[in-house]
């Protein structure tokens, strides 16, 4: 839509303040700048330093082995395979989860507020405590295995957690996972909701689309710069948290970011911990730009 | 009510307190094993509820070094994080959602990226730089480390949400009469507001659980998580629970305390003015 | 008036607080746990604090934090650490960070050996606290699953396979435990405990004949160890919750469980393989930075700490054991003497063949074992000669980078 020009009325102060702050271009500078500079300050440089080490020896040279190290690893292959696995397949099932229960609260029905703080309450657990709680859960003589035995159900413990059943491992940090994060796009949702202004919802309801029909054709395309934002926001998250994954699963299932820390803390080589985490930052930066492509187009429709 | 509403009805709490027990039973818990005495922690099969519940534990750990001291100081830092995050991104996230200016995604693309390089590597470099600046071991020197961390975030978040406050509407109001920061105020700002109550949540959250920035630039002025996480992680399994669970409660009471904020302008964008 | 008379006395009097209290900060990766953190500052500091005014403050930290923590003082120039303690592992890690302990007071007799182990990069870089080993601890309802004719003060590692496998046969469960987590101590086992009891060696065999005949037998074995063993860095949760009736761990990761039951577990020495006993020992000591705000206060400390009363305060406190001559001979008691009981007696053993921990060199050593180790056991790859070739190749070379002698018992 094009923007209308206006006429405005012009105070002494604002006459002032224009030309301080110049046009619309130049107000958009000023109030980026403290994000620019915070940014600068507290990041890039030293991630410009962190980065560089992935490619510069130790004497100065410009060198890709750090790279070739870090693919010739033992287990790189499974390592790649299982951080992709677990972002791929935590992050739809989470949003998924996260409409669900926030479109459920959204109806506003008495009580629904409690609900959503009930619900968003996994928020303010933190990922080592999570990790712990889902362990003492797992575990062999933990609370399922317990609740099991009790019930008569099994007579041995079963082994959730182990390297032989390396599916069943995979699932309990996804569950675990999930679990735990996702209040995080659940807020992200609820607040989008709100937001969306109940004058379109009356009126698409007195054009004949009511329940499924409202939310499908009407709130989830209004959704969607929020379930963007969620999407990409959860995925960065996903890819590099490790801390349940380590909890849970510990050497069993390896990921990127794991190998990165241990290689900086255990083995005490940056070089090639930077070599991993600048290939971690290289796949977001593509899962990213492709998200971003593929919602793009239906975006621009909704916006304005 | 007619039959299918209340199916509907139905149906809707069935699911939502579904959701609900499934939040719930993994705190319970761990709840439960932080009040769990001693010895039956190790049983097994694991008792669902204990035997009889034990103070013990919990008494230990609040009674232990420091705890109370770095409680308030996580607080301190939650919230200076949140301010100066709220501060510094809402403008930029105005900005990107209202206007079209050169770089704009060029803007929107590197913030993203600056997220995506695991944080843990880059605490080092950044301890030294503090401690020449002599921010190291203080509190608002972990929150300007929180800030640049939960930055990113904010910026996303604020710009969806900008984005979603229409603009007819404040230019409506500027052709009445109001300045464009009147309009921003008094229009926009209320819309906003839930979703910037998001991000402020968010934001606590984010500081609330950092521990490794936290744990390597503070020696005397811990934070909770630092001070506690750190400890835990080798001791037994029952200090490990009363850790975990201790570390919850702070976070939920601090929740409970925004939800307002959280739900203010629930039943509506448009206010009815 | 009155109100300023009640600041002014408050201000009087804080002016002897400050002059009367000294306090330095004391960061350490050991005693981390609370209980043992607690036990340092009650026991410990508390005393010394009355005995000589310095207040200490007790900060524990992880290896990640500690070396991180050490580095950026040490470049910035300045730092509020006054004095450390850590393995000697820790200590390479940040030597150049390290002041010259050369002429500091000592409160006892520290043996020459010992000593010695704390000179690095020309200097006395540390010097000696306490030091551990990693041995077995069972729980007694094992027992009746030993093999016939196994002594369990001198088990051999073929005895342990039979053991783990009757356990394994009747019960239906694998009830042996290895940690074998990313932050576990498993290459702990593998270079200092597997290695020199089948090849004799840690790092100039390791792609023998008898190396290869090792990772045979520890493919076996593993089949009777608790399959969630990857995710475990520690042995005393798995032994309280009775995942494993058998372990192997470091002292002070296994003493928990003992503390907790005394009467359920015994501690013994590890096994022995076709070349002998191997085991190592581990030693933790005391370092000032050399970015320290208060060298004296930090020596007093050192002193305070290596005076015999105070050893056999830790060896209660943790269960790490005096470096001091004179402490040497004082009892613990309770699962203390258990745990005593299988130190003395695996240090004791006739076919003992002592390793120690490699230093100066990169901690990709311990990767490299693991690998190896995570190859041939946990994937169950076929034992491949090449492979190890490599990765002896690659330890060799890391020696040879840093400049640093192999460790006992290979020579140096």
């Amino acid at each position: 839509m094009p923007s209308p020009s206006f006429s405005l009325n012009i105070g002494l102060m604002e006459a002032r303040l224009r030309k301080f702050l110049g046009t619309d271009t130049l107000l958009s500078y000023w109030l980026l700048l403290p994000t620019l500079v915070f940014i600068g300050v507290f990041f890039l440089m030293p991630l410009f330093n962190a980065i560089m080490l992935a490619f510069r020896a130790d004497n100065g040279a410009f060198t890709l082995d750090y790279f070739k190290k870090m693919v010739a690893d033992v287990r790189f292959i499974e390592t790649l395979k299982y951080t992709f696995l677990l972002a791929v397949t935590i992050v739809p099932l989470q949003l998924i989860t996260a409409l669900a229960m926030a479109l459920l609260v959204n109806t506003g029905f008495r009580g629904s507020r409690f609900f959503l703080y009930l619900f968003a309450l996994p928020l303010g657990i933190s990922d080592l405590a999570a990790g712990l709680i889902w362990l003492s859960i797992f575990t062999q003589h933990g609370f399922l295995n317990s609740i099991l035995y009790s019930l008569g159900i099994i007579e041995r413990p079963i082994y959730f957690i182990s390297y032989q059943n390396i599916g069943l491992t995979f699932l309990a940090v996804v569950v675990a996972e999930h679990w735990r994060a996702t209040a995080i796009v659940l807020v992200i949702l609820v607040a989008g909701l709100q937001m969306i202004s109940k004058d379109y919802l009356e009126a698409a309801e007195v054009l004949g689309a009511r329940g499924w029909r409202k939310v499908w054709y009407v709130v989830l395309p209004m959704l969607k710069p929020s379930l963007q934002s969620a999407l990409i926001i959860r995925t960065i998250f996903a890819l590099q948290t490790f801390a349940v994954v380590l909890a849970l699963a510990g050497d069993i299932i390896p990921v990127l970011s794991g190998e990165a820390y241990f290689w900086h803390f255990l083995y005490r080589n940056s070089h090639i911990a930077s070599a991993y985490a600048v290939f971690l930052m290289v796949i977001s930066i593509g899962m990213t730009w492709f998200y971003l492509r593929f919602l793009r187009s239906r975006m621009e429709v909704i916006r304005g | 009510m007619s039959y299918p509403r209340l199916l509907r009805r139905t149906l809707l709490y069935m699911g939502v307190t579904a959701f609900a027990l499934w939040v719930l039973i993994p705190i319970f818990f761990i709840g439960i094993s932080s009040f769990t005495p001693r010895n039956e922690i190790y049983a097994w099969p694991k008792p669902i509820i204990p035997s009889h519940f034990s103070l013990d534990t919990m008494e230990f750990f609040l009674g232990s070094y420091g705890v109370l001291n770095s409680l308030l100081n996580s607080v301190w830092v939650a919230l200076l994080t949140l301010s100066f995050t709220l501060a510094v991104g809402a403008p930029a996230g105005y900005a990107v959602a209202r206007f079209f200016f050169r770089g704009r995604e060029a803007f929107r693309l590197g913030i993203l990226i600056t997220r995506m390089f695991p944080t843990a590597l880059l605490a080092v470099p950044l301890a030294v730089t503090f401690i020449r600046w002599g921010l190291y071991d203080t509190l608002v020197g972990v929150a300007l480390i929180h800030t640049a961390m939960a930055l990113p975030f904010a910026v996303i978040i604020t710009t969806g949400i900008f984005m979603g406050v229409p603009k007819d509407l404040e230019e409506a109001a500027m052709t009445l009469g109001c300045s464009r920061f009147g309009a921003f105020a008094r229009v926009a700002l209320p819309l906003a507001l839930p979703g910037l109550a998001a991000a402020a949540m968010f934001t606590f959250v984010i500081s609330w659980n950092e521990v490794f920035a936290a744990t390597i630039l503070t020696v005397n002025n811990r934070t909770l998580p630092a001070h506690i996480l750190t400890t835990i992680q080798a001791s037994p399994l029952y200090f490990r629970f009363a850790g975990g669970f201790f570390m919850i409660l702070p976070a939920l009471f601090f929740m409970f305390l925004i939800r307002r904020y959280l739900f203010h302008m629930w039943g509506g964008a448009t206010a009815e003015r | 008036m009155r109100k300023y008379g009640i600041w002014a006395v408050a201000l009087f009097l804080s002016a002897f607080v400050g002059f009367a209290a000294q306090e330095i900060t004391w960061m350490s990766t050991q005693f981390v746990p609370i209980a043992e953190a607690q036990f340092v500052r009650n026991e410990l500091l508390k005393p010394f604090a009355e005995e000589t005014g310095i207040d200490v403050k007790f900060i524990g930290a992880e290896y990640a934090e500690f070396v991180s923590r050490v580095e950026a003082e040490y470049e910035a120039g300045k730092g509020e650490i006054a004095v450390l303690c850590g393995l000697h592992g820790d200590f390479v890690s940040v030597v150049d960070a390290l002041a010259d302990l050369s002429g500091v007071a000592v409160g006892g007799t520290i043996s020459d050996t010992l000593m010695k182990l704390g000179r690095m990069g020309g200097k006395q870089a540390y010097i000696p606290l306490m030091q551990a080993t990693y041995l077995m601890v069972v729980n007694k309802k094992a027992l009746e699953y030993l093999p016939e004719g196994a002594d369990i003060w001198a088990l051999t590692y073929d005895d342990l396979l039979q053991w783990a496998k009757n356990i394994y046969e009747a019960t239906g469960m694998q009830k042996l435990g290895i940690p074998a987590g990313p932050k576990s101590l498993l290459h702990r086992f593998i270079h200092g405990y597997l290695y020199p009891s089948f090849t004799g060696y840690q790092v100039l065999a390791f792609d023998s004949g008898a190396a290869v005949k090792m990772w045979e037998y520890m493919k076996e074995l593993w089949q009777y160890v608790n399959p969630a063993a990857p995710t475990w860095d520690a042995m005393d949760t798995p032994l309280l919750s009775e995942e494993v009736w058998i372990a192997w761990d470091h002292t002070a990761r296994v003493k928990q469980a003992i503390v907790e039951r005394p009467d359920d577990f015994i501690a013994i020495p590890s096994p022995a393989g076709p070349a002998g006993r191997g085991f190592i020992t581990v030693l933790a000591g005391l370092a000032i930075p050399t970015t320290s705000p208060d060298f004296d206060a930090a020596a007093k400390l050192i002193e305070y700490l290596t005076t015999p009363e105070a050893q056999v305060k830790i060896l209660q406190g943790v269960g790490f054991f005096p470096v001091v001559a004179e402490a040497a001979g004082a009892v613990p008691t309770g699962a203390l003497q258990i745990l005593a009981k299988g130190v003395t007696a695996q240090a004791g053993s006739p076919d003992a063949i002592v390793s120690f921990i490699p230093g100066g060199i990169s901690d990709e050593y311990k990767k490299i074992y693991k690998d190896t180790f995570f190859k041939f056991v946990i994937r169950g790859e076929p034992v491949d000669v090449r492979f190890l070739r490599s990765q002896a190749t690659r330890l060799r070379e890391l020696y040879l980078e840093a400049d640093a002698p192999y460790p006992a018992p290979d020579g140096g």
